[in-house]
């Protein structure tokens, strides 16, 4: 009996230290449970470092997909769909005060750099900033997204004046904190999307990286933000840019065709504008807007000299630089109809010559004494005025997705008389139909755009 | 002409086309105004069966997003709205959008009850959160170093803090936490921490007095040092609606700002706008 009792006693005792043995004490669980959230946390906090130089970094891009129909009988295939723009815009923020931004524009067969630039600002006044690469002119409708623009394009003024809208430069930018005055100063290279032949007609300016002569253009503007208290705002401003090109000629050509002056190969052919701008934005019948910008000067084109006879290659005549004083103005009204819809009707209208008129056209000309140096040069269809009336509705499914339906009506200047200015076209078939397109009319180039726009 | 007359009728069709009220209205923002923007709602719906109010954080800079992009009718927020963010709201919706001060808050410093240091300059406080001051020594307490707990960048307790206090770049050491619960509670448990956020979370922490500089007396945030301006880290909390409120939303607006809605703000811990 003594032995049983020993055993069982034995038993109990060894069945109770080993459970003491496998269960820790509630203070050891803790510092167990201690220890995993103290390495948790130590390994949270090495996660949260590394994340914070990811916030650095943004990303952000939109891609528009269209249908278009032209209704112009010249534009064959006269509908189509594309792809007008995708780009994809990577901010990188490395401290206070610096930023680098590069925007790579992805469509169909190419693939090329919207904007390179990077901005300092200034630690201490808060106040300056100094952007350096490639970046937007300072002009509004210029610099508004396209992501955000009411209608499909710019205005016809601004899309002739600022070709890609972008350009090389350095940019000085002035906006201090307590008052809302902006004021931006570039230098800039000017070739940006312009085109320059040389004496066989072939654009020279095709890279766009560098600058094609050494003379640097300006490029002011200015804006005040006018706070109209519970009624809205008034922006108001304005911009100039003072550039030239390197003459390849050695005439230029006045803009209403009747006198030529003598120059030099690189000597300034100017290129200098002014414009005004405001922007009315009223909380009125659930917000609307009215904006508008008028800018007149003298724009240039390059020409080339003329290029002597070798051997059994015939001499090339040159063609005179020319000036014209142009003129262009764009209207917007603008109306929120509810949280999701809005509706845009624009007005532009863009004169490429002031100096000519419709009826001038093919009359005025300049002929010169020995067209075999210099060609002749008519007014034409370049020097003809043109006005839009344009419309547009969109709908906004969310923050990121818009469709938008755009009408276009497309007016040109008329010239004098039946058969003055006349163009050959072919249609769809191939049929050729010749002086099809008469310019004593309105030629019907009507635009509709139905456009699907993601945006992240 | 005929063109003409096409224009012009489509333009007096739009020009008269209008946003109409809302019958739910959404609220969203600044994560110091939650608690406030609840009180008022809740308040509100009781003595008006018929209102629709749904109240959401996220931080300022979320709220005035989503106003922007019309998801909420009412952002709350503790900083004003930035140009950047008006740019982009006239560009949506054509409105520079209206601004509703609707209560004052002081900011408020947190520090644990057993922290030694119990007031601090303006100026240390931004030594402290920039990463120039790290030891608690430094500013006459004990020798242990200094924990700093903040909000997230898209607060606006974040970015008032930052520009008014800090005047730079927060130190890297700083944590960041989704809301002022969040810093109160880290600040609770940590004694070496140090924290800011809106005045009506304070509750289990020390509130450290502030002063303007070496030779002003510190301050607490109180209803009469706010209003004399004594309390040196004071700002205005805003509600931003697109356009002039009208209808439900006019209505619940003026109530906020009537002696009823104002009450509310001294009960929930910030104080009146008048």
């Amino acid at each position: 009996m003594k032995r049983i009792s020993l055993i069982a006693l034995v038993l109990v005792s060894v069945i109770f230290f080993k459970a003491n043995a496998q269960e820790p004490t509630t203070d050891e669980k803790l510092t167990e449970v201690n220890d995993k959230v103290n390495g948790l946390l130590e390994r949270l906090a090495t996660d949260e470092t590394d994340l914070q130089k990811l916030t650095k970094i943004k990303v952000s891009g939109y891609m528009q997909a269209q249908y278009q129909y032209f209704e112009n009988p010249s534009i064959q295939p006269n509908n189509y769909f594309s792809l007008r723009r995708a780009r994809v815009k990577f901010t990188y923020e490395m401290a206070d005060g610096v930023k680098f931004v590069l925007t790579p524009e992805f469509v169909p067969g190419n693939l090329s750099v919207k904007d390179a630039y990077v901005v300092l600002n200034d630690r201490w006044s808060k106040a300056f900033s100094i952007w350096a690469g490639k970046f937007n002119r300072p002009n509004y409708e210029v610099e508004y997204s396209s992501s955000s623009r009411e209608l499909a394009e710019r205005s016809m003024v601004i899309r002739t004046l600022y070709p890609g809208e972008r350009a090389i430069g350095a940019k000085l930018e002035y906006n201090p904190v307590n008052i809302p005055l902006h004021v931006q100063f570039a230098l800039l290279n000017g070739a940006d999307g312009i085109t320059i032949n040389n004496a066989s007609g072939v654009n020279q300016n095709t890279t766009e990286n560098k600058d094609f002569d050494n003379y640097k253009d300006i490029m002011v503007r200015a804006t005040y933000n006018l706070q109209l208290g519970n009624f809205g705002g008034l922006d108001f401003g304005a911009h100039g840019y003072f550039g030239s090109f390197k003459s390849n000629a050695l005439k230029t050509l006045s803009s209403d065709y009747t006198t030529i002056e003598d120059v030099k190969f690189g000597d300034a052919v100017k290129r200098n504008w002014v414009g005004g701008e405001f922007q009315l934005f009223a909380d009125l019948l659930g917000g609307l807007s009215v904006k508008g910008e008028y800018i007149a000067g003298k724009n240039a084109s390059i020409g080339y000299s003329p290029v002597a006879a070798v051997g059994t290659t015939a001499a090339t005549p040159g063609v005179a630089n020319f000036q014209n004083n142009f003129a262009g103005y764009y209207l917007y009204f603008i109306k929120n109809l509810g949280k999701k819809n809005q509706f845009a009707f624009r007005y532009d209208y863009y004169d490429p010559n002031t100096d000519i008129t419709g009826k001038d056209v093919t009359i005025a000309k300049y002929t010169s004494a020995d067209a075999t140096t210099l060609k002749n040069r008519v007014s034409g269809k370049s020097d003809l005025a043109t006005s839009t009336f344009g419309f547009a509705l969109h709908h906004y499914f969310d923050d990121n997705l818009r469709i938008s339906l755009n009408y276009e009506i497309v007016q040109n200047e008329k010239v004098g008389s039946a058969g003055l200015l006349t163009e050959d076209y072919t249609k769809a078939d191939g049929t050729k139909v010749v002086k099809g397109l008469d310019y004593s009319n309105v030629i019907n180039q009507n635009l509709l755009t139905l456009r699907i726009q993601a945006k992240f | 002409m005929k063109k003409f007359a096409v224009v012009a009728v489509l333009l007096v069709f739009v020009g008269f086309a209008f946003t109409p009220a809302p019958d739910r209205i959404t609220v969203k923002g600044s994560d110091t105004m939650v608690i406030l923007a609840q009180k008022w709602a809740e308040v509100y719906m009781q003595s008006n069966p018929s209102a629709a109010i749904q109240v959401t954080g996220g931080g300022s800079g979320t709220g005035i997003s989503a106003l922007i992009n019309g998801a909420t009718d009412i952002a709350n927020s503790s900083r004003k709205m930035k140009n950047t963010e008006r740019e982009k709201l006239k560009a949506r919706y054509n409105t520079l959008g209206i601004e509703v001060a609707c209560a004052k808050d002081g900011i408020t410093v947190y520090l644990h009850p057993s922290n030694k240091v119990k007031e601090l300059t303006v100026k240390q406080l931004g030594d402290i959160f920039r990463g120039e001051i790290t030891n608690w020594k430094q500013v006459g307490g004990a020798d242990q170093n200094i924990k700093l707990y903040g909000r997230e960048n898209s607060s606006g307790t974040y970015v008032f803090f930052q520009e008014n206090v800090v005047k730079g770049d927060y130190a890297p050491s700083c944590q960041t936490l989704p809301g002022t619960a969040a810093v109160v509670n880290a600040v609770k448990k940590d004694p070496n921490a140090i924290g800011y956020g809106g005045a009506a979370y304070a509750e289990g922490i020390e509130i450290c007095k502030v002063k303007k500089d070496d030779n002003s007396p510190g301050y607490v945030a109180s209803a009469e040092t706010i209003k004399s301006n004594q309390y040196p880290i004071t700002r205005y909390l805003f509600m931003y609606l697109r356009n002039k409120p009208t209808g439900a939303m006019k209505t619940y607006i003026d109530w906020i700002l009537s002696p009823e809605g104002q009450k509310l703000v001294v009960e929930t811990g910030y104080f009146p706008v008048k």
